[in-house]
């Protein structure tokens, strides 16, 4: 292992495969950030706390790096005190554990020290204090009171003929709910705060009151549009955890899945932005064409959004040879339909003037805020866990990662149409040379206690990664979902300013992120 | 622009003609009752706890199901040793209460053997719902007497609800060509179309939004979550549950999330319930 690490770091282990960790002092975790981002050009994929005081009188704090160098994850963890519920932050240097640490600050109660901003994120003002709901002692059931509180002081505006404009939480479109504050000047936006959590729902915590085999059907609901990303990332962690290997049949189906979520999607929000443009005849092709791959996800899955394919283990449903037939047929289809989509969108100088040089999010402000999946992707930044931790069958399949450099929303309308292109170009690959064998391998009785695994896919947003860990009787202990949206939201706060508040709907739509995700 | 005149015009019409046309391939289980031994493993196997199985006295068993909690996910059909649950195809599901949405069925277990027969099903068929459906058909068949203005309120989903809802307005779906219209505000609106779980975090913009629309308001939960809070329960820290925990639900929409088309026959039924309370003599 690189010598970036072994300096401070008494062993690195792998756990698993293609999964490091690292036990380290918390004083030492600054240290170690640094040197596995300048070194192994580490990104930051997740940070989260977990409560192991029943078993080792302790709390944990976890940092998971991606090494796409080394094609693997690095979890370096910490124990912290209980006595001295508190940690050395890394936001100040490192943007992305901003909202990470101030979460672990809301939901374990564990001070980030050195924060810039240790301000709550996850908790609304009427949340009481010492409400810490990760918290082992921390009831599932019951209400919380409410509480008067001003936690979320929203940074005033002041100088001539700026104002603040709010927007949300409960928005004109069928969207979900977040609360937006624009600072402007006549037209151009200063600067947006935005206040989220509003559909936190608790599903961490609920997971540990699952058993462990129904925990699938929750991270199906983690975010709809993302039903096969996360079910993958939660299998995955659960089937590393039991030392099950996925039959090749199952994985090529997997990769028909994740690539069908990609295509749906990837379909929807180019319509959408050209909803917001008011460019009507692309919006309503792209929604007939996604509508057209729902019902034949339908037909072939019994199910519109792919809820339910996924199984512990491998797949739910086999794709007969007639159905591969049927999928490639209408896939053809489809993607002479979704070239003259494109086309049409990207002729028209009327759309082009809203797009081009809107949403500007640079190649570095996405490098530092750690922004990850297809908006990292339009601003240059080379990542895809699908060919850097290869997951499912892309190992096995030929596919570009396509990468704009214009940070904009017409660069993230091109990642996604180039990415269409490439997802059909590895459906096409899978189907046709589907392995034969079952469909799904026989999962143990129980898993193994005390032990964790962690999980990850590339979904169509980005990635999805869930660590998964088990108490002494072999159920869940506690999951940490980390959705893309939770990394990208700040991407958007940059992207906004100096925009007119008018282009932020079809900035917001460019990105598309997940409340739901973000907020579980 | 000629390219896309000419697209719109090789396009042609994609709206069907009957939304309802399209079977659901998979609906909601349905337990024959005469071949259940109440053996509880479809339970055992259920993820939001839509079935239950209990044993209230010495000698008697019981099974309920209920659709409001159901998220679809078939994991009863295949547990069930008897091959006693099948599923059924239809979309107009929507229900006036939760209690609609649930049945139970009694088992007597013989002392001696331990075998449970089934004694006694307490479906309940919810009996406004045939003849709703039955004026729906009058409705789409073009006697649409009104216009419906609907506020859609996410007040905790997963955003799956809304993917739904935002379909019934595709070009395939098309619902105002039956007079329904999503607005903006809640001061427009007939009827709020509410996801949930409520989340904590939500029950006030929820109420505010309720308080913001005009009387007489219907109140509609749509998916799973909207009907009894789904898979993420009732009554968690964070998760009020269903809509009915805090407003008054006219009509339920089950499913998760449920397609377009139960969609559509909810705000068809939900037309209805608003048409009674204007005109409650003309309905008696
Ligand atoms: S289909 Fe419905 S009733 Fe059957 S196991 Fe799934 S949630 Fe429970
Ligand atoms: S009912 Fe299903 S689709 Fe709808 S919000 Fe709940 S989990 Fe999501």
């Amino acid at each position: 292992m690189s010598n970036a690490l072994e300096v401070a770091a008494n062993a690195v282990r792998e756990l698993r495969p293609g999964e490091l960790v690292i036990d380290a002092s918390a004083t030492a975790l600054p240290g170690l950030a640094d040197r596995a981002i300048s070194g192994l050009d580490a990104r930051l994929m997740s940070l989260f706390a977990s409560d192991e005081r029943e078993v080792a009188g302790r709390f944990f704090l976890h940092h998971v790096w991606s090494l796409p160098q080394l094609k693997r994850f690095l979890r370096v963890i910490a124990p912290i005190d209980p006595a001295e519920p508190s940690f050395p932050s890394i936001s100040a240097k490192h943007p992305a554990a901003n909202w990470f640490e101030r979460e672990v600050m809301d939901l374990f109660g564990l001070v980030p020290t050195g924060h810039p901003n240790p301000a709550r994120v996850v908790l609304h003002d009427d949340w009481p204090e010492r409400a810490w709901a990760l918290r082992k002692d921390f009831p599932a059931q019951g209400a919380v009171a409410r509480v008067p509180g001003d936690y979320h002081p929203f940074r005033p505006v002041t100088g001539e003929g700026v104002f603040q404009v709010p927007v949300g939480p409960v928005h004109a479109g069928i969207i979900e709910p977040g609360h937006f504050r624009f600072g402007v000047a006549g037209e151009p936006v200063l600067y947006l705060q935005m206040r989220l959590f509003y559909v936190h729902k608790g599903t961490e915590k609920r997971f540990e009151h699952l058993p462990w085999r129904h925990g699938v059907f929750l991270a199906e609901s983690i975010s709809g549009d993302t039903v096969v990303g996360h079910a993958l990332a939660f299998a995955h962690a659960v089937e590393r955890l039991a030392t099950v290997t996925v039959p090749p049949r199952a994985q090529a189906l997997r990769t028909v899945l994740l690539e069908l979520e990609r295509i749906y999607n990837h379909t929807a929000d180019i319509g959408a932005v050209a909803t917001d443009v008011a460019f009507t005849v692309p919006a309503s092709r792209a929604q007939a064409l996604r509508e057209g791959l729902l019902r034949i996800q339908d037909r072939l899955f019994g199910t519109r959004l792919l809820r339910g394919t996924i199984a512990l283990g491998g797949v739910r449903h086999d794709l007969t040879s007639q159905g591969r037939q049927v999928l490639s047929a209408h896939l053809r289809v489809f993607a002479t339909e979704f070239d003259a989509l494109i086309a049409l969108l990207i002729d028209a100088g009327t759309f082009t003037d809203r797009v081009d040089g809107t949403g500007i999010l640079t190649h570095q402000a996405a490098r530092d805020l750690g922004v990850v999946g297809l908006a990292a992707r339009a601003s240059g930044v080379d990542a895809d866990l699908r060919r850097d931790h290869p997951h499912d069958g892309y190992a096995g399949v030929r596919f570009e990662v396509p990468v704009e450099d214009g940070g904009d929303v017409r660069a993230r309308l091109m990642v996604r149409a180039r990415e269409v292109e490439q997802s059909l170009l590895i459906l096409h690959q899978v189907l046709d040379a589907m392995p034969d064998s079952a469909i799904a391998a026989s999962m143990p009785e129980r898993l193994p206690a005390l032990a964790s695994a962690l999980g990850w896919a590339e979904a169509w947003r980005g990635p999805c990664t869930h660590w998964v860990a088990t108490d002494t009787r072999g159920e869940i202990a506690r999951v940490k979902v980390t959705d893309p949206s939770f990394l990208n939201w700040p991407g958007v706060i940059q992207a906004v300013p100096g925009n007119i508040i008018p282009d932020f709907p079809v900035i917001n739509k460019s990105f598309n992120l997940s409340y739901s995700g973000n907020d579980r | 622009m000629l390219g896309i005149i000419a697209k719109s015009l090789g396009t042609g019409v994609l709206t069907e003609a009957d939304p309802f046309g399209g079977r659901a391939s998979f609906g909601f289980p349905v337990v024959d009752f005469s071949r259940c031994t109440a053996c509880g493993e479809c339970a055992q196997s259920c993820p939001s706890g839509a079935i239950q199985a209990a044993t209230p006295t010495e000698g008697c068993k019981t099974l309920s199901l209920s659709y409001a909690a159901c998220i679809q996910c078939r994991a009863c059909v295949t547990a069930c040793p008897e091959k006693a649950i099948g599923v059924s195809d239809g979309v107009e599901v929507a229900a006036y209460t939760r209690e609609q949405l649930a049945q139970t069925a009694s088992f007597t277990v013989d002392p001696e053997t331990g075998r449970a027969t089934f004694s006694q099903d307490a479906v309940h068929h919810g009996p406004g719902l045939a003849e709703s459906a039955f004026r729906l058909r009058d409705r789409i068949r073009g006697r649409l007497g009104r216009s419906l203005h609907v506020r859609q309120v996410d007040a905790g989903s997963c955003n799956g609800c809304e993917l739904e809802i935002a379909a019934t307005a595709n070009p395939l779906y098309d619902l105002e060509r039956f007079g329904i219209h999503l607005v903006a505000s809640p001061r427009h609106a007939d009827v709020l179309l509410v996801t949930g779980p409520v989340t904590r975090n939500m029950e006030i913009a929820l109420r505010r939004t309720y308080d913001a629309a005009p009387e007489p308001r219907v109140v509609v939960a749509v998916g799973t979550c909207g009907c009894s809070g789904g898979i993420f329960g009732e009554g968690t820290y964070a998760a009020i549950g269903g809509v009915d925990r805090v407003l008054p639900v006219d009509v339920y929409i089950p499913g998760c999330p449920p397609r377009p088309q139960a969609i559509l026959n909810g705000l068809l039924v939900a037309m209805g319930v608003r048409e009674a309370r204007i005109l409650p003599s003309r309905e008696q």
